[in-house]
């Protein structure tokens, strides 16, 4: 009697977590081990100038699992090292990588042109889609899923150089278009394979 | 004399190893992240990339790493990476100190080599040359695999 209860309860407090939880890691959402968005919540669309020329709109990419991250090239430590694992996620995936679409965002649209951007990302892997526009074009896309973008002068260099200090997250999209995951930076490996793929069965 | 020359070589590689082996700050597990040739890389605008090492202090004596260079960047900068509440924050530092018997790991997102202004592309397979400035112990070398 008690048992089921507790369930009961236990079920509650899962489902009326809500986004605010979706830094946290809550298993009881669908089986994801990394931060769940708790409800799902369907991911913003937005259409981005691809590095190849054509234009990237997320609403097309139904059917597959997006993983969307922001970051800039001139970026030497957290930026690579996302982009390193991201690489490795599909080597674990194997086949059906096929099914997965790695989408790098600029956050840096003054340096990062599209043919650096091309060149930086492709060294990863070859399918990683890297998107650069104008401010106006990037600033939306930011916005909408919440990555902060603050420009930090370096002091004393010649010529004058900044980093920018960004949100790192991963953002993991089923191929239904709902936002499922942000997994923050230093988020497992095994952790992210593990939710790609579980939101791959669904 | 051939046999004192023998005698006197064995004896500075013997000095030179008692030196190695006494040296109290020890560098491992170098490695430098790979950077592609980009294009459009302008003022402000050059190659980056992140070195790491493992630094062990085996002395008695608190040390700390304050400057490195790299044979393929324009100048390298100590720096910290820090995530607040998600947003990761990069800084300059000063320093990184090793305390006696200590072992600090520069690894990403956290302290590491800013390598900036890369004279050539970096691909895995090939070897930079870190040379780390240290307040006690002097300066040392690395040799450090690009991954």
């Amino acid at each position: 009697m008690r048992a089921p209860r507790l369930a009961a309860l236990l079920a509650l407090a899962v489902g009326c977590a809500g986004p605010a939880a979706a830094n946290a890691a809550s298993p009881g959402s669908a089986g994801l081990r990394t931060g769940a968005f708790d409800p799902p919540r369907p991911a913003p669309d937005f259409a981005l100038p691809t590095t190849h020329g054509g234009e990237f709109r997320l609403s097309r990419y139904l059917g597959k699992v997006v993983a969307l991250t922001f970051g800039y090239t001139s970026c030497p430590d957290v930026c690579p090292t996302v982009l390193a694992e991201l690489s490795q996620l599909r080597a674990r995936l194997g086949g059906a990588a096929k099914r997965v679409q790695v989408v790098y965002v600029s956050v840096d649209p003054e340096r990062d042109t599209a043919a650096r951007l091309r060149a930086y990302t492709e060294q990863f892997d070859k399918t990683f889609l890297g998107l650069t526009g104008s401010p106006d074009q990037l600033t939306p896309v930011w916005k909408a899923y919440g990555v902060s973008v603050v420009r930090r002068d370096l002091p004393g260099s010649k010529p004058p150089t900044y980093l920018i200090h960004h949100s790192a997250s991963l953002f993991l999209i089923d191929p239904t278009g709902q936002l499922r995951v942000m997994a923050p930076f230093g988020t497992p490996l095994d952790d992210v394979v593990h939710d790609v793929r579980t939101l791959l069965k669904e | 004399m051939r046999t004192l020359l023998v005698v006197t070589l064995l004896g500075l590689i013997g000095v030179v190893g008692a030196m190695a082996q006494d040296a109290p700050i020890r560098l491992e597990k170098s490695w430098v992240r790979r950077a592609p040739a980009m294009p459009d890389a302008g003022p402000g605008a050059e190659s980056n990339a992140g070195g790491y090492v493992t630094i062990v202090n085996r002395g008695t004596s608190p040390d700390a790493l304050v400057g490195a260079t790299a044979d393929v960047a324009e100048r390298v900068e100590l720096h910290e990476t820090r995530n607040m509440a998600g947003m990761m924050m990069m800084e300059p530092v000063a320093k990184v100190e090793v305390a006696a018997g200590a072992r600090v790991e520069l690894k990403p997102g956290s302290y590491h080599l800013m390598l900036i202004g890369l004279k050539r592309a970096l691909q895995p397979g090939q070897t930079v040359t870190l040379t780390l400035r240290f307040e006690r112990a002097g300066a040392l070398t690395t040799h450090a695999a690009v991954r």
